[in-house]
């Protein structure tokens, strides 16, 4: 087998006097859908945070596509393939949905300032390329029809959808998925989760934190279920739904109130 | 191609009012256009970067003052003071944001707030290199390669700058780096999750506008042929702010327009009630922010948008909508 496209070794965190997640060791692969659950205060939301750059690990180490993600910036997780989608969806209100996805494209759509100001024909080329792979992708997602229309428009589940697509602009190798069917309709995870399996589809690694269990299991090929920030059980959703440490822990409760 | 024949139709037709004017509207027509020019500097830095400076005008008094002082005491040649003292207004810039976007959006206006003051402590206290508190005065534009730029001709010049300014920052707006600024004001987050240095992008923002300003200011210098303290204090730049508040923040029009609104108002309104503009200057201010957040602009786009009355959503196109 291949080597992953990320790694967590021995990755922890602590708040203070708390250990949100201790000794975490985690993998995913290209193409790929991991899945990682756990009830509240688990450490779900720490993990994501230290995958996505936005808060350093204080033990452990990221690896990705072999090599060491080190005390870097957040924006700096962008241009190595790592984006990500956000819980409560964060639009650039200012913006057309087209602008707000061709901002994804930041670190891939670049030219020298010079050339902005000069309006060179390659700096036009670009602009005009960006734009045209911008409406690209929110067909992709569905929102095709909108593209020109101020994200003030759009319903929760369409900002959810741009979230994905504005991700999917960096062209990313790994796509982080906060909570994605939080706050949705049923038919609107179905299609979350088609859009998913597609993306997974394009070789591209997908690492979801999801509260909600049907959505989860149905979806992604390995979970990992963390507890009090360690990780209890890992496996196929059929694994991890029979061990006896994950039914006590979560889905225990979750088989006596399926609606929880 | 089409935008540079609109480019080209607007240098030949502001070109041309230049020599129809006598020497006090010449003087209006001037400082009218250098109005707009720092107009839309300022509005791509506070209206698109979401920056609140209040250094903009102190850039255009670094300029007038650098260009002054190196061609008049130092006397070096234009074409070598100008770059020069664009080279000092970006160190300058870079020595206030460097700083201060480390800290969030209150403390930059307070250190440009600070910065602002300060300058007009170092003009009063400069000695015989800034003139004190009186300034500069009785020197001339140096001739360039020869010839001496005066009258319609100059006049010419500070077209072509407010439209270089026009051009700048219309391309800087719709460019990556455009897009990198408005997510860095509508959530830092999220822009930093797509890869954008959000600090990086704000000192540069900073820089480029303010930069902009002080080419301003070198043309201005040759326009009343003198620079002092009291030019440069803060109630301009306070001018500045409502411009742009009133005119449309974020939308280049609403910078033209607001720059021209409130430059033209104390001419038609002296008559009326003397030097008393400011109270209406500040009753407007009051009424845009708390009814017309998107300024005159915003209500014309409203208005025109209403009178179409087209489908069902709202159809400005990424290209069409902000002019």
């Amino acid at each position: 087998m291949s080597a992953p496209l990320l790694e967590l070794r021995g990755l922890g965190r602590r708040f203070g006097g708390l250990q949100a997640v201790a000794d975490l060791d985690l993998h995913v692969n290209a193409g790929e859908i991991l899945g990682v659950i756990g009830p509240n205060g688990a450490g779900k939301s720490t993990t994501f945070n230290m995958i996505a750059g936005s808060i350093p690990p204080s033990a452990g180490e990221i690896w990705m596509d072999g090599q060491r993600m080190a005390q870097l910036a957040p924006h700096a997780f962008a241009a190595r393939g790592i984006l990500r989608t956000f819980q409560h969806n964060k639009p650039f209100e200012s913006m057309t949905l087209c602008e707000n996805v061709m901002v994804g494209m930041h670190t891939r759509v670049r030219y020298p300032l010079w050339q902005v100001l000069a309006g060179t024909p390659g700096s036009r080329r670009a602009e005009a390329l960006a734009a045209s792979k911008a409406m690209e992708l929110l067909d992709f997602v569905g929102l095709g029809e909108w593209t020109a229309a101020d994200v003030s428009t759009l319903s929760f589940g369409q900002g959810r959808l741009l979230e994905i697509a504005r991700a999917l602009a960096g062209e990313p190798r790994l796509i982080l998925f906060d909570e994605p069917a939080a706050g949705l309709t049923a038919s609107e995870c179905e299609r979350l989760a088609e859009i998913i399996r597609r993306i997974a589809a394009r070789g591209i690694a997908v690492l979801l934190i999801e509260h909600d269990m049907h959505f989860l299991m149905a979806l992604a090929e390995r979970v990992a279920v963390l507890n009090f920030g360690r990780k209890i059980a890992e496996g196929t959703p059929a694994q991890v739904q029979q061990h006896p440490e994950v039914i006590q822990a979560y889905l225990g409760n979750v088989r006596s109130q399926p609606h929880a | 191609m089409k935008s540079l024949l609109g480019y080209l139709t607007a240098a030949i037709v502001l070109s041309a009012v230049a020599f129809l004017l006598g020497d006090y509207q010449t003087d209006i027509y001037r400082k009218l256009l250098l109005w707009i020019t720092l107009a839309l500097s300022y509005n791509f830095l506070f209206g698109i970067a979401g920056q609140v400076a209040f250094s903009h005008f102190t850039f255009y008094g670094i300029g007038a003052y650098a260009v002054v002082i190196l061609v008049t005491q130092l006397h070096l040649p234009l074409l070598l003071a100008v770059p020069i003292t664009v080279l000092i207004c970006v160190i300058a810039a870079l020595v206030v944001a460097i700083p201060a976007t480390r800290l969030e959006g209150f403390y930059l206006a307070l250190a440009t707030l600070a910065f602002a003051q300060l300058f007009i402590v170092l003009l009063n206290e400069g000695g015989n290199l800034t003139g004190g508190t009186g300034g500069l005065a009785n020197y001339q534009l140096p001739p360039i390669l020869g010839m001496q730029l005066k009258g319609p001709a100059y006049t010419v010049v500070i077209v072509l700058l407010m439209l270089a300014s026009l051009a700048a920052v219309w391309r800087l707006d719709r460019s990556y780096f455009g897009r990198a600024c408005r997510a860095a004001r509508d959530n830092p987050e999220a822009a930093a999750a797509m890869g954008v240095n959000v600090r990086s992008t704000r000192i540069l923002a900073y820089t480029v506008t303010s930069a902009l300003a002080g080419v301003a200011g070198m043309v201005y210098a040759f326009v009343d042929n003198t620079v002092s303290p009291v030019i440069f204090g803060l109630e301009n730049s306070f001018l500045l702010l409502f411009m742009i508040i009133i005119g449309g923040s974020g939308q280049h029009a609403g910078a033209i327009l607001g720059a021209v609104l409130l430059y033209v108002m104390p001419f038609l309104l002296s008559p009326l009630i003397g030097h008393h503009h400011a109270l209406v200057f500040g009753l407007f201010m009051v009424l845009a922010v708390m009814f017309q957040p998107a300024g005159l602009i915003g209500l014309w786009r409203n208005w025109r948008r209403g009178s179409e009355a087209t489908g069902t959503r709202p159809a400005n196109a990424p290209g069409e909508g902000r002019a």
